[in-house]
């Protein structure tokens, strides 16, 4: 066992959080909901998102990729998270990967990993889960993107324009039927384990977004309480407010522990364990990022509420990135359905009791 | 980035895993306090586990433990949870507290018998003034040649009235500012002197007690580490009770997860869909907290602030005390009629945010030394 962050992955961190911040520095919020930066990234911080082999970090080599692990992808992903990056990169990434799972040509994915095609995932209408028919799809975190596909029909849809979203810094747009060159792709459904393992995949990075918002959230709220000074003295003195922090580091350290799991497990475990522990993970940090964002909130006070200062933005992306691909209620309806349901209750699904 | 286990652990896992099949069964109820009895049972799975070399395995061989890494003891909780077994001897913070400052004498001479489970041990901390403020406590040991002389009362002192010996923080310099006052000593129970008075707790458990001392005699080489030094290992001894995995919260919360899993699927008990759901979002906490733990236990060593502890208690409090109300809404009426198995288990939960330092004092201790907030 070791676990930790080996020294080239804390290296990667480094690299990633750098250009993030970069990125995100970028992505000015206006004074109001009227003037806010538009989350399309321009062509040179898209362009450098490319360079720095983002798009291309999980494709494997034929498909030119670097054909990292998992936790690896995290790294990155828990960086975009924390500095609320808005160029699309988590959505490429997903979206990427289900194409790959999928057998997409080799061509295509190289297209995408060097920026050159730009794709979003198509998902169900609420978002829990990838989408079976363009009809009411979602494409997600689609910020410039020309394109979702629906995998099971190969069919390629054009991308309408955005729809107002909670999540600031993504858009989601409908498959609105625009065409698009090339219009359908042959692909290949994946056998259920490399299905289980694309969903396990897409879901730890979810969570390790999830993570990155949380924890920008409260480091942004310890500096408040350490500078906030009312009554004399920080307000970060004052045990109510210690309390509410407290508790935040600790949702954000055990979520801390699920998302290295979950990528962990992603490569490491059958693709049935990898999705159960996805999914667990996802749930806890779904609902742990929306408690800590609303603490930091919460710490800032009347500042807090305002269109300006960046909680709301990070409470946002909490509660998006909460519902996309399923939030804790969708999740623990499936864990309950396997693993806690009698014989009496209808839809008993196959108990998995693997040990994970 | 690897939680699998080594060959050495998977090994251990293994034998553990064969040694659980084999021995299990006899020992299935033995997880209580409320009676002579329960007690009698519950001491004879800890020795049998000792016997087997699966108690204290962090601590070093020479004292009965087996060496091992702290890794070690979240592989024993995850396998008896695993198991549904009762949970280890919560002993892992005494033993560590003697390991790390007693010397050769005193650690020859009580260890083995601590990890062997073949006396059982109590830690004499709080007092009815000092509480939370533990450095306030005025129980005395009075240095008298080769011997302390203590005086003074100890209270909610967990197994007292079935101890052979007490780790006792008492104060021995008067005259100095009251952490550095403080000192740290074993004391045999039997010791002339020594009354214990049985306090009752609310669920109706008798594991709990009040301890005085009047005029008792300690030999000078029953003191842990040196005079003055009763603080420092009672924030150690405190760090290692704060942590799941040595106290065997993992496991016990996994077993209680596993036997409403077990009620639920045979169709002994049945839940409507918002229970289940409710169930499920338990299971999510208790597997959380068993990877948390794991990744702290892994990564304990170079824990600097010491402080770690804090957050994993502060954890294994939520997920127990949502865990307990679920299994209490799981066990319908007979949460409120008839015997008070569930409701005893129930009101255990709400006790696991007081000892060990309540969950306000976590928190503080984790604002202050692990996020740097300015104290008050
Ligand atoms: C089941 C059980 C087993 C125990 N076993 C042992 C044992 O074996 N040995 C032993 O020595 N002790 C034991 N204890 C005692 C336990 O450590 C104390 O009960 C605990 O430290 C709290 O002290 P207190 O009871 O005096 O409460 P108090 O300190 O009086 O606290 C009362 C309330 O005030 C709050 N409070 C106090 N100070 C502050 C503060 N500064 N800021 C905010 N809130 C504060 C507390 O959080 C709590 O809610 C046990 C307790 C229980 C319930």
């Amino acid at each position: 066992m070791d676990i930790q962050l080996s020294a080239e992955q804390r290296a990667f961190r480094e690299s990633c959080g750098k250009l993030a911040a970069d990125l995100a520095a970028r992505w000015h919020l206006g004074r109001g909901p009227h003037d806010v930066a538009s989350a399309v990234p321009d062509e040179a911080a898209w362009s450098r998102v490319a360079e720095a082999g983002w798009l291309a970090l999980r494709l494997r080599e034929e498909n030119g990729g670097a054909g990292a692990s998992v936790v690896d992808v995290t790294v990155l992903v828990e960086q975009l998270g924390y500095h609320a990056v808005a160029a699309p990169v988590l959505g490429t990434v997903i979206a990427a990967e289900q194409l790959q799972t999928w057998q997409a040509p080799p061509g295509l994915l190289q297209e995408i990993a060097e920026g050159a095609v730009r794709v979003a995932p198509a998902l169900d209408r609420d978002l829990t889960g990838f989408a079976g028919t363009a009809a009411e799809a979602l494409a997600w975190d689609a910020a410039g993107a020309e394109m979702a596909v629906i995998p099971t029909s190969g069919a390629v849809h054009g991308l309408g324009g955005p729809l107002p979203f909670t999540d600031l810094t993504r858009e989601v747009r409908p498959l609105d039927g625009r065409p698009v060159d090339p219009s359908s792709l042959t692909l290949t459904a994946p056998g259920d384990d490399a299905a289980a393992r694309l969903d396990a995949f897409a879901l730890s990075l979810l969570t390790a977004d999830l993570l990155g918002t949380m924890q920008s959230a409260l480091d942004a709220a310890l500096d408040h309480a350490r500078t906030r000074v009312q009554f004399g003295a920080p307000i970060g003195s004052f045990q109510a407010v210690q309390q509410l922090l407290a508790d935040s580091h600790v949702l954000v350290e055990a979520t801390r522990s699920a998302s290295y799991y979950a990528a962990w497990a992603a490569d490491a475990l059958d693709g049935r364990a990898a999705s159960r522990a996805a999914r667990t993970a996802k749930a806890f940090a779904s609902r742990s990022a929306v408690e800590v964002c609303e603490n930091a909130v919460q710490v800032f006070g009347g500042i807090g509420m305002t269109w300006e200062a960046p909680a709301h933005v990070r409470l946002r992306r909490a509660h998006a990135d909460r519902r996309v691909l399923g939030d804790e209620h969708h999740h623990q309806g499936v864990i309950a359905d396997t693993e806690f349901s009698g014989p009496a209750d209808a839809g008993r699904a196959e108990a998995d009791l693997s040990r994970s | 980035m690897d939680f699998s286990d080594a060959p050495a652990v998977a090994d251990f896992r293994a034998g553990l895993r064969a040694w659980l099949r084999d021995h299990l069964d006899e020992h299935r109820d033995a997880s209580g306090y409320e009676s002579a009895e329960s007690v009698e049972r519950t001491l004879r799975w800890h020795r049998a586990l000792a016997g087997a070399g699966y108690v204290g395995v962090s601590l070093p061989a020479a004292y009965g433990g087996r060496g091992l890494p702290d890794i070690y003891e979240a592989v024993v909780n995850e396998e008896l949870a695993a198991a549904a077994a009762p949970p280890p001897p919560p002993i892992g913070h005494i033993a560590h507290a003697i390991a790390d400052f007693a010397d050769e004498d005193l650690k020859a001479r009580v260890l083995p018998g601590l990890v062997g489970c073949e006396e059982v041990w109590c830690q004499g901390f709080s007092e009815p003034g000092a509480g939370s403020d533990l450095a306030g406590i005025s129980t005395t040991a009075t240095p008298d040649g080769d011997r302390f002389v203590v005086n003074g009362q100890k209270i909610w002192t967990s197994g007292a009235m079935w101890s052979r010996r007490c780790l006792l923080l008492a104060r021995t310099e008067t005259d100095l500012p009251r952490h550095r006052g403080l000192s740290m000593l074993v004391v045999d129970m039997e010791t002339p002197g020594v009354d214990r008075r049985e306090i009752v707790l609310a669920s109706g458990s008798r594991e709990f007690a009040e301890v005085f001392f009047d005029d008792v005699a300690v030999p000078a080489a029953d003191l842990i580490g040196e005079r003055g030094q009763g603080w420092r290992i009672a924030m150690h001894m405190l760090a290692y009770e704060r942590g799941p995995a040595d106290m065997g919260w993992v496991g016990r919360l996994g077993r209680v997860l596993a036997g409403a899993r077990d009620d639920v699927r045979s169709g002994r008990v049945t839940a409507d869909a918002p229970l289940r759901h409710r169930l499920a979002a338990a299971a999510v906490d208790v597997q959380v907290m068993q990877w948390h733990v794991t990744r702290s236990l892994a990564n304990r060593a170079a824990d600097s602030t010491g402080s770690g502890g804090s957050v994993d208690k502060l954890l294994a409090t939520r997920v127990e005390q949502n865990l307990y109300r679920v299994t209490a809404d799981l066990a319908g009426p007979s949460f409120t009629v008839g015997p008070s198995g569930p409701f005893a288990d129930y009101l255990w939960s709400r006790a696991q945010s007081i000892y060990g330092g309540t969950q306000q004092i976590q928190r503080q201790i984790v604002a202050q030394r692990v996020l740097g907030l300015p104290r008050g």
